[in-house]
C-alpha cells in the first residue's frame, strides 16, 4: 500500500532502547571519491574511496514516571568528568516504521557533540551529533 | 618487461642541455666550449594517481626488470598521453634512453588504490 512517511513513523534506538521524546533525527552518508583522470582524458573519472556517516538528533530533556531520562543518558556520553574512552560507543538504530516492518539503518557510533540549555517559555531539549565508526551493521530501508 | 603503458595523471619534463664549459677571463669576457654533440640529462617525472594496486605493481616489476637504476629503456606512447605535439620532443633526446633516476615512489591511498611517481633521466 502506498505510504508517505512522516515524523510519526520515526524512532531512534540507542543501545536497543527506543528513545523517549525524540523530535528529529537525521543521517548523512558520503563516499570519498578518488580522481583517476589521466592526461588525455576529456572528462574527469573517479573511483570510490572511503565511506563516512554522521548525523544528529534532538531529544526532549524529559523524565518519565520511572525517572528515565534518555536525553540525559545521551548527554552523559560526552559530558563526563573522566573523559571519553574507546568504550564510549553506542549502537544506534534510525528507524522508520511501516506497520509491522521496520526500516532501519544500524551502526556503531560515537556521540561527538551535545548541546542543551534552558530558556523562559521553552521546552528544554538536547541536541546530539554522532559519527559512525566502522561499517554500517544493517540497512533494511 | 616493458615500462607500464599507462597514461599518467601528470608529467613534468625538462629537456636537458648540451655539455658545455664556460670560461671567464679577468676582463669579464666569456668563452663557452661545446664538449658533446648530444643533448643530455633530460628528465621526466611521471605521476599516476589513484591507480589500482595491480597497475602500481607493474612499476615495481619493471624497476626489478631494469635492475633498478642500471639499465636503460624506452617509454611507451601512453606516457605521452595528452601531449598534442610530437612525442619525440618530450622523449629522451636522440641517441639517449631513459633510466630510473630514483626508486619509484608508491603511496597507498586506500585498500586497492595507490599513487605512483617515477623519475627518469635520459642517458647515453
Amino acid at each position: 500500500m502506498a505510504k508517505v512517511f512522516t515524523g510519526k513513523d520515526g524512532a531512534l534506538l540507542i543501545d536497543g532502547a527506543t528513545q523517549l521524546k525524540v523530535t528529529n533525527w537525521s543521517l548523512t552518508g558520503s563516499v570519498e571519491m578518488l580522481e583517476t583522470t589521466s592526461l588525455g582524458n576529456a572528462q574527469r573519472t573517479y573511483a570510490p574511496g572511503v565511506q563516512e556517516f554522521n548525523g544528529s538528533a534532538t531529544l526532549l530533556y524529559y523524565s518519565d514516571d520511572a525517572e528515565r531520562n534518555d536525553a540525559a543518558n545521551a548527554l552523559r556520553k560526552v559530558l563526563k568528568v573522566d573523559g571519553v574512552s574507546d568504550a564510549d560507543t553506542v549502537t544506534l538504530n534510525l528507524r522508520l516504521v511501516q506497520g509491522n516492518t521496520n526500516h532501519d539503518v544500524s551502526f556503531t557510533a560515537y556521540i561527538t557533540s551535545v548541546s542543551f540549555g534552558a530558556g523562559v517559555g521553552e521546552i528544554t531539549s538536547a541536541q546530539i551529533s554522532f559519527q559512525t565508526t566502522g561499517a554500517l551493521t544493517g540497512v533494511t530501508l | 618487461m616493458t615500462f607500464p603503458a599507462l597514461a599518467p595523471t601528470s608529467r613534468d619534463f625538462s629537456p636537458g642541455d648540451w655539455p658545455t664549459k664556460r670560461f671567464n677571463s679577468q676582463s669579464g669576457a666569456e668563452v663557452r666550449i661545446l664538449y658533446g654533440s648530444q643533448r643530455t640529462n633530460a628528465k621526466i617525472s611521471l605521476s599516476y594517481d589513484n591507480i589500482t594496486d595491480a597497475n602500481a605493481q607493474l612499476f615495481l616489476e619493471d624497476y626489478d626488470a631494469q635492475l633498478g637504476t642500471l639499465r636503460t629503456f624506452t617509454l611507451p606512447s601512453a606516457a605521452f598521453s595528452g601531449w598534442s605535439g610530437t612525442n619525440s620532443k618530450l622523449d629522451a633526446p636522440p641517441g639517449t634512453k631513459w633510466r630510473y633516476e630514483d626508486e619509484p615512489s608508491i603511496k597507498a591511498v586506500r585498500p586497492g588504490r595507490s599513487s605512483v611517481t617515477v623519475k627518469l633521466v635520459a642517458v647515453i
